[in-house]
């Protein structure tokens, strides 16, 4: 454990800015906290316990380009030469008018010959400073997806940055009323995936290393070593905070009383007051969902993916216009069950680190301690709810 | 507090021996035609070049494909009942069944498309030689292995009939391994029917029993009438060895499965191929789950067994 003094926290951040893009939280003049990239001079909060979003959008881009691609126009070049001949022999306007139609319907031919497709993966190395235990377990758990544990797929895109990525945590010494991380098998001092923590102590910051990812970041020779004094204050502001989350919901049972109460009326009772905003899924450090569009302007174009939200109804609508999830409640159980159940049968861990951002930002005030709580646990039969 | 034992066991967890990959368990940079599960880069498309097209309906063409790398074509396997992504640069991919023979891999890719949203209006409108995209073989195929030496019978309707192609044509071209095959096919009209000239050939050979209807009376059309859940009742199959294999309009394939448990077909003697709205097609978007089954790589095949367990989200 090492031992960093307040006043060279910026030289560090300045130390770590020298071989990689830093990220970290940032107030705007609005007040709002969020992890933004870094430069000289730019104060960083960490008093703020959570920023307003989560930084998964710095290995999960929030709209990444994956693939670049262009059509070859050669053919349309040899297409228009021919042109001036063909239309000198056509006697009427009507005539020219239908040469060009058939030229250009030969040009598209011609021009849409061949395709060339470039992947696209930019992965800098960057540091992200000063997340909370909850976010760094966001990461650990949207690992298990994205490389392919369990014997499925590897998404090249989020790992490229991922294995470039440094999380530096910081621990939280005052967890709000809406955390809950300590239920979910965290803590406001967890380390796992964390490369490094920082814990605030008097005068400064404790810094301890769990990788050589972190350990390359103890190279800073700003530090001090700990003392025994500063090492036990760390220690107390962990216990103190881990004492302060209060106990949401027992885990025990959650996933076969989830997998019990599937077709529950509580579930539509529930579900009445959510707007489908999907404001719960873009705060939130786990979900991962994500939509796949293409974008064309004359013959380049883009294929991307941008962040998705379960509670559209879009999100499952098909051509034809059927809908496996045509009704709100049924949206609703599937964001909630992914979590406690679809993801944890898949992934062998929980998809939900406990941050807290969707009670706290719910327009509606929807509580996933509360879903959990009552879906999760043994419910009187009630008949099926139906929605106007 | 949840120790980690409890969020273990709450999750599931045991001794799995499950890992993640790293960039050193796949091959960087190749597609799925290529690499399969090891794909580098399973979103991908191997470029493949519109070879052949059959107007097979008034709205379903069938598109034929080669991959451009010869080499890549070359080494190309499937399983009977594998789909592929097939998308054009600019518009969009979305997911087709492979309904050209296992036989044929190493020469082509075949896929029938409805016309009906963006990508396969667009895909309509591709001539001979045109540039595809194609991420291609994924999900799981229907286990014919394990059901050699049984009866099989298919009952499918309208282009539901695409998904089921490559292993009515598996089961014909190893034709030996299996007991009775019977064929019911169901369309609006005759006009709706893909395939007419598997069906010519299916109702002259007399190793299958094949029974083609459409939902209503039509004008030249003297075969049967009625749906396809009523005639597989009057077909009256006997269950006994036989698996029964349905896709079509999830309406029908309601009542098909019904009219199966009458007939007393056990759930493990039901498969289907079912479809969703897919993006990713590798498992990862998150839209084509049915609760924690995605059909895009747990399925798109499952067993009535297996489809019993999972919310009614079909």
């Amino acid at each position: 454990m090492k031992f960093l003094t307040t006043d060279q926290l910026d030289a560090f951040l300045g130390y770590v800015a020298g071989q990689a893009r830093v990220v970290a939280p940032v107030k705007d003049d609005k007040g709002v906290v969020l992890f933004r990239p870094w430069a000289p001079g730019m104060p960083v909060e960490l008093d703020v316990l959570l920023s307003k979003q989560s930084a998964k959008e710095y290995v999960f881009r929030q709209s990444e380009t994956y693939l670049k691609f262009g059509y070859t126009m050669e053919g349309l070049a040899a297409a228009q030469t021919e042109s001036p001949e063909v239309a000198h022999a056509a006697a009427t306007e009507a005539e020219v008018a239908a040469v060009d139609v058939a030229k250009a319907q030969d040009a598209r031919v011609k021009a849409f010959e061949t395709v060339v497709v470039d992947p696209v993966n930019e992965a800098p190395a960057q540091v992200i400073f000063g997340l909370r235990p909850c976010d760094v377990r966001g990461f650990v758990q949207m690992d298990n997806v994205f490389s392919g544990y369990g014997g499925f797929y590897f998404d090249p895109y989020y790992n490229a940055k991922r294995e470039a990525t440094t999380l530096v945590a910081v621990t939280c010494r005052d967890p709000r009323s809406t955390c809950f991380c300590t239920s979910v098998g965290g803590g406001p001092a967890g380390t796992e995936g964390a490369d490094a923590l920082l814990t605030q102590v008097e005068g400064g910051l404790t810094f301890e290393t769990f990788t050589p990812k972190g350990e390359a970041l103890g190279a800073f020779p700003g530090f001090a070593e700990v003392s025994q004094a500063q090492s036990l204050y760390a220690e107390t502001v962990k216990e103190t905070a881990a004492s302060r989350v209060a106990p949401a919901f027992d885990l025990e049972g959650v996933r076969d009383q989830l997998r019990e109460n599937i077709e529950h009326g509580d579930w539509h009772d529930l579900a009445m007051r959510c707007i489908s905003c999907g404001t719960c899924t873009y705060v939130c450090p786990n979900c991962y969902c994500f939509n796949i569009t293409d974008e064309i302007v004359e013959t380049r174009g883009e294929r991307m993916r941008t962040w998705d939200n379960c509670f559209n109804p879009m999100y499952t609508l098909e051509t034809s216009g059927h809908n496996p999830r045509d009704i709100k409640s049924n949206r609703f159980r599937n964001r909630f069950s992914h979590k406690f159940w679809y993801y944890p049968d898949k992934y062998d861990s929980l998809l939900c680190s406990g941050c807290g951002r969707c009670v706290a930002n719910c327009p509606t005030r929807i509580d996933i301690r509360e879903v959990v709580r009552t879906m999760g646990s043994p419910r009187p039969v009630t008949v099926t709810g139906e929605e106007a | 507090m949840a120790d980690d034992q409890t969020v273990a066991t709450a999750a599931g967890a045991s001794n799995t021996g499950k890992s993640r990959l790293t960039f050193a368990d796949v091959e960087v940079g190749a597609t799925t035609a290529k690499a399969g599960k090891r794909a580098g880069n399973p979103y991908l498309p191997q470029i493949a070049t519109v070879v052949d097209i059959i107007q097979e309906t008034p709205n379903i063409k069938s598109l034929r494909v080669r991959f451009d790398d010869p080499g890549v074509q070359a080494g190309l396997s499937f399983e009977p009942g594998q789909v592929g992504q097939l998308g054009i640069f600019g518009v969009g991919e979305s997911t087709f069944a492979i309904n050209s023979s296992t036989s044929q891999a190493s020469d082509h890719l075949q896929f029938s498309v409805m016309k009906a949203g963006e990508v396969t209006s667009a895909l309509h409108e591709l001539h001979i030689g045109d540039k595809v995209g194609v991420r291609a073989p994924m999900g799981c195929g229907f286990p014919v292995d394990a059901w050699k030496g049984k009866s099989i019978l298919y009952i499918m309707g309208g282009i539901g009939s695409a998904a089921l192609r490559a292993t009515i044509n598996y089961t014909l071209e190893h034709r030996s391994d299996y007991d009775n095959i019977s064929i019911l096919y169901g369309a609006r009209t005759p006009l709706d029917l893909t395939y007419k000239y598997n069906i010519v050939e299916w109702e002259a050979r007399d190793d299958i029993d094949a029974v083609i209807t459409v939902d209503r009376e039509f004008p030249g059309w003297d075969g049967r009438v009625g749906f396809v859940p009523a005639v597989l009742e009057e077909m009256n199959p006997n269950p006994a060895n036989t698996i029964a294999i349905t896709c079509g309009p999830p309406i029908m394939i309601k009542f098909v499965l019904q009219s199966l448990q009458k007939l007393q077909f056990g759930d493990d003697q039901i498969y289907t191929t079912l479809e969703k709205r897919m993006k990713c097609g590798i498992g990862i978007c998150g839209r084509c789950n049915i609760g924690p089954r995605y059909v895009c790589v747990d399925g798109p095949v499952f067993s009535m067994a297996e489809l019993r367990e999972l919310p009614d989200e079909l």
